[in-house]
């Protein structure tokens, strides 16, 4: 055996003799193994001492060492040559773990053997100041420090890929390990400090390190980059939704989703280069690299803004249609983000919390419903979103009592209110109902995919229709129509109906001739008044002016039958005969509630002109055959008149200055005629009057009754009916109570009409309604 | 005190003259014997009322829009009765002459509408 001639230490020996054979063997064969490996073909051992020598010179060449420590005097020949030596031996994996070892020491610890503070020191320090400022600028200066360490120790790359991949582990574990918790966060504050720098530029507050070229490669070197790609995604999140935030909040009147766009090419993608596209050689490779990354930013962009609008939908409602642009972004943000859902839910929310409660104008929330139908429109032109969105909206509507009256109002043109629902450039056409499906229109597209079981594609587009569709039937609409165009033709007293007449061929066009046919009687009523009134005067002037209309075509007017007294009587007969004469086979019936009149007063010492109700003109008529009045006979006097009409009456003559309350006890209202200003009238409003300076005409009550009176009216009908079946069965439902009323002889109401009618009862306590059970009250 | 009218915006119904001296307007309403619809309104083939449409009043006192009765009239079972009360159809010329000969105009002009209505 040659091994004891190499002297091997006695353990070894001792091992081996104790050792059976076989072992014995087994070592003495690894042993000379070795001993072949580092002697190589040596005399002797003097392969041996060469690479112990080579080993001396390599280990105290990557010996880590303090940073201001001098550098070591290498002879580079020397130490190739002892790694040549190393490698024959096969031993540099060795001298990469004592490497390690000392490695691991110098960070952790201490440098071997002297007692100087390294990295650990380097970190704790740093740290310290850190977490004392909060300046991202520390932590940079960090990361250089630490980038410089690793060049310090950094083996060659002569040294071959081995030595160096091995250091760069080791070097990234170590320094990993020694990093506190605290770090992360503070890495992530000098990112968005980079990231900052590139979107806003070098602005006076940005930290020196920052602008330091070797930051990046820093990261790089010491593979925190790697370590913290998610910190570096989610920096450039933050970042884009503080900046979607800060520039797009309630900026609906730009196009936004193409400047933020904009922005991030200029200024984000620069700097996603330095993250995302590490290593790139040419900027067709930097474009792949970022190709999935910046895919993932724009989409972020998209959800940012897309949840932003969503949040803020209900005020780009109201805003419309100055937020045109807003609709545009949020549509393309939809096409890339689904969030439909989520937008259909805000939107009934707010409509919800905004819209439908008792506090808010019919004529406002119709405003704004038509104005979620233009946007939605924008936003999704087959209409899914509008019919999920509306259906609340509409059943609201259904059930105020006076949203048919506010449409048909908008559907008149006045000329003056330009808030009218129907815009200027929106064709009048005829009503469009709800359709099933025509599969011959060339444009036929399938329904949506998120439409549900009740959506109809070709559910009817314009306003109007989408508007008169939230009832069943039109029959409404055009009794509303009747009584609004009554309304405004009894108003008119110039003689000038070309108006009224233009609407009526508007809403011709939009209902249709048949049911629009009792307004044209009345339009005909008032052009034939025009001709009577002209072949009267012409026969006898009188100072009257009649509308003589055909009570089967007008609504129901509010009853009242007042006489006229004295000389307003005597007019009235005079005109009726002069009528008769010229109509003999007809008569008429004065309205004599109804109309104005402009009287002129003369007194003592002053002359009163006002256009008054006639009412009031027949109160002052009888104060010219007395001068004092009580209320009670006044009343007495002109027939049936409500009591509060006609204290209303008379307190217009004191207001004026003509009459004067004197009242000793509530029950005797007396009214006295000032035919002379009494001395202790102060600056009151009794003097001289101008001709019609107050016109009560307005505030008259509307002759008309509305729809809703006369329906009420007749609903009184069927209360009987359904007292009794209250009575015999209990509760019940609307539903049920419907059905049994179309056993009664002409009952022809929706349930909604029966419902308010219902909700009436309620009211005024004669029924009470529990989880949609009616019930008497007893 | 003095009080002078200087205009009056009034408003009034029409009524037929059927003679009755009712001023109740709110009352049982006439209506046509034949159509069941109010004299003020108009026949079922009509669409304005009044002159357009106008009444027709029989010897037995019997009133009916003028163009349900010459339709009732026009057809076999009539026998030229009032429907009301199957006396023979007359016009009362009476009633007629106490008017201004225009109605008579215009019961010439209807035998045109009863061929305009024929046609409808
Ligand atoms: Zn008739
Ligand atoms: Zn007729
Ligand atoms: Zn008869």
């Amino acid at each position: 055996m040659q091994m004891r001639s190499h002297g091997f230490p006695c353990f070894v020996v001792e091992i081996i003799m104790a050792a059976s054979e076989a072992l014995r063997n087994q070592v003495a064969a690894k042993w000379q193994d070795s001993f072949n490996r580092l002697n190589r073909t040596g005399v002797g051992i003097s392969g041996l001492m060469e690479f112990s020598k080579a080993w001396a010179v390599a280990a105290e060449f990557l010996r880590p060492r303090d940073l201001g420590a001098p550098p070591k005097d290498f002879n580079t020949h020397e130490i190739r040559s002892a790694f040549d030596v190393l490698m024959q031996c096969r031993m540099l994996p060795m001298l990469l773990e004592s490497f390690v070892a000392c490695l691991d020491m110098s960070i952790c610890q201490r440098i071997c053997g002297r007692n100087q503070h390294l990295i650990t020191d380097d970190v704790t320090r740093f740290m310290t100041e850190y977490d004392a400022s909060g300046d991202p600028d520390v932590i940079g200066r960090l990361v250089l420090r630490l980038a410089d360490w690793y060049f310090a120790w950094a083996p060659g790359g002569e040294l071959g890929q081995t030595i160096s991949s091995a250091y760069i582990v080791n070097f990234q574990t170590h320094v990993f390990s020694v990093l506190p918790a605290a770090f992360a966060a503070g890495f992530k504050r000098l990112l968005a400090a980079t990231l900052a720098l590139f979107t806003e530029g070098a602005t006076p507050g940005v930290p020196a390190s920052v602008q330091d070229s070797r930051l990046w490669p820093s990261f790089e070197l010491l593979g925190l980059a790697d370590r913290y790609e998610s910190l570096i995604a989610s920096v450039c999140y933050e970042h884009i939704e503080t900046h979607v935030l800060e520039t797009c909040a309630g900026k609906w009147d730009e196009p936004m989703l193409s400047r933020l766009r904009e922005w991030m090419a200029e200024k984000v993608v620069p700097w996603m280069l330095l993250p995302y596209a590490r290593g790139a050689k040419t900027a067709e490779e930097a474009r792949t690299m970022l190709q999935g990354v910046g895919s993932r930013f724009d989409f972020h962009v998209c959800k940012t803004l897309c949840d932003l609008r969503t949040k803020e939908m209900f005020d780009i409602v109201i805003d419309y249609p100055d937020s045109t642009h807003a609709l545009h972004d949020l549509k393309e943000c939809l096409q890339r983000v689904d969030q439909r859902t989520q937008l259909v839910r805000a939107l009934r929310k707010s409509n919800k919390k905004r819209l439908l409660h008792p506090g808010a104008d019919t004529k406002d929330i119709l405003t704004q419903y038509v104005s979620l139908i233009r946007c939605l429109r924008v936003i999704d032109p087959p209409g899914v979103l509008l019919f999920k969105v509306a259906d609340p909206i509409r059943r609201y509507l259904r059930d105020r009592p006076d949203t048919i009256r506010c449409i048909v109002a908008s559907l008149v043109v006045d000329g003056e209110s330009g808030d009218s629902l129907v815009d200027d450039d929106e064709p009048i056409q005829p009503l469009q109902s709800a359709q099933v499906d025509d599969y011959t229109d060339p444009n036929w597209e399938p329904e949506p995919i998120d439409a549900g079981p009740d959506f109809r594609a070709n559910k009817p587009s314009d306003v109007v229709s989408t508007l008169v569709s939230i009832y069943d039937s039109k029959d409404l609409f055009v009794k509303e129509l009747q009584v609004l165009l009554a309304q405004r033709l009894l108003a008119v007293t110039d003689g000038n109906y070309e108006k009224e007449r233009r609407n009526l061929e508007i809403l011709k066009i939009r209902f249709g001739e048949a049911p629009l046919q009792v307004c044209e009687v009345m339009l005909k009523d008032m052009t034939d008044s025009k001709r009577i009134d002209q072949h009267v005067q012409s026969q006898s002037s009188s100072v009257m002016h009649p509308t003589i209309i055909s009570r089967h075509f007008w609504p129901k007017f509010q009853s009242s039958k007042i006489q006229m007294p004295g000389q307003l009587h005597e007019i009235q007969e005079a005109y009726a005969r002069e009528f008769m004469t010229f109509k003999p086979d007809k008569k008429l019936r004065w309205l004599s509630h109804l109309g104005s009149i402009r009287l002129e007063i003369e007194l003592q010492d002053r002359t009163v002109g006002a256009d008054v109700p006639p009412l009031e003109a027949a109160f002052i008529e009888l104060f010219s055959e007395q001068d004092v009045w009580t209320l009670n006979d006044l009343i007495a006097r002109v027939g049936t008149v409500e009591r509060s009409a006609a204290l209303k009456a008379l307190l217009a003559w004191v207001d004026r200055g003509v009459l004067r309350e004197e009242t000793e006890d509530v029950d005797m209202q007396r009214f006295r005629l000032l035919e002379r200003v009494p001395e202790d009238a102060g600056a009151g409003p009794v003097g001289i009057t101008t001709a019609g300076s107050r016109t009560a005409l307005a505030e008259e009550e509307p002759a008309v009754l509305t729809v809703q009176q006369q329906q009420a009216e007749q609903m009184k009908v069927y209360w009987k009916f359904i007292e009794g079946m209250l009575t015999n069965l209990g509760g019940l439902p609307i539903d049920r109570i419907q059905t049994m009323l179309k056993f009664a002889q002409g009952y022809d109401r929706t349930v909604d009409q029966l419902g308010a009618f219902m909700d009436a009862a309620r009211r005024e306590g004669l029924v009470s309604v529990k989880d949609g059970i009616w019930r008497l009250n007893r | 005190m003095k009080i002078t009218v200087k205009r009056w915006h009034a408003i009034a119904q029409w009524q037929w003259d059927t003679g009755k001296t009712d001023d109740n307007g709110d009352a049982e309403e006439d209506v046509c014997g034949i159509c069941r619809i109010p004299f003020e309104g108009c026949c079922p083939t009509c669409k304005v009322p009044g002159d357009d449409c106008p009444l027709i009043w029989g010897e037995c006192s019997h009133v009916f829009h003028m163009h349900c009765l010459l339709k009732w009239i026009g057809t076999a079972a009539s026998k030229q009765q009032c429907p009301m009360d199957r006396r023979p159809w007359g016009e009362t010329i009476a009633h007629l002459s106490v008017h201004t000969p225009r109605n008579l105009d215009r019961i010439s002009i209807s035998s045109d509408r009863r061929e305009k209505g024929r046609r409808e």
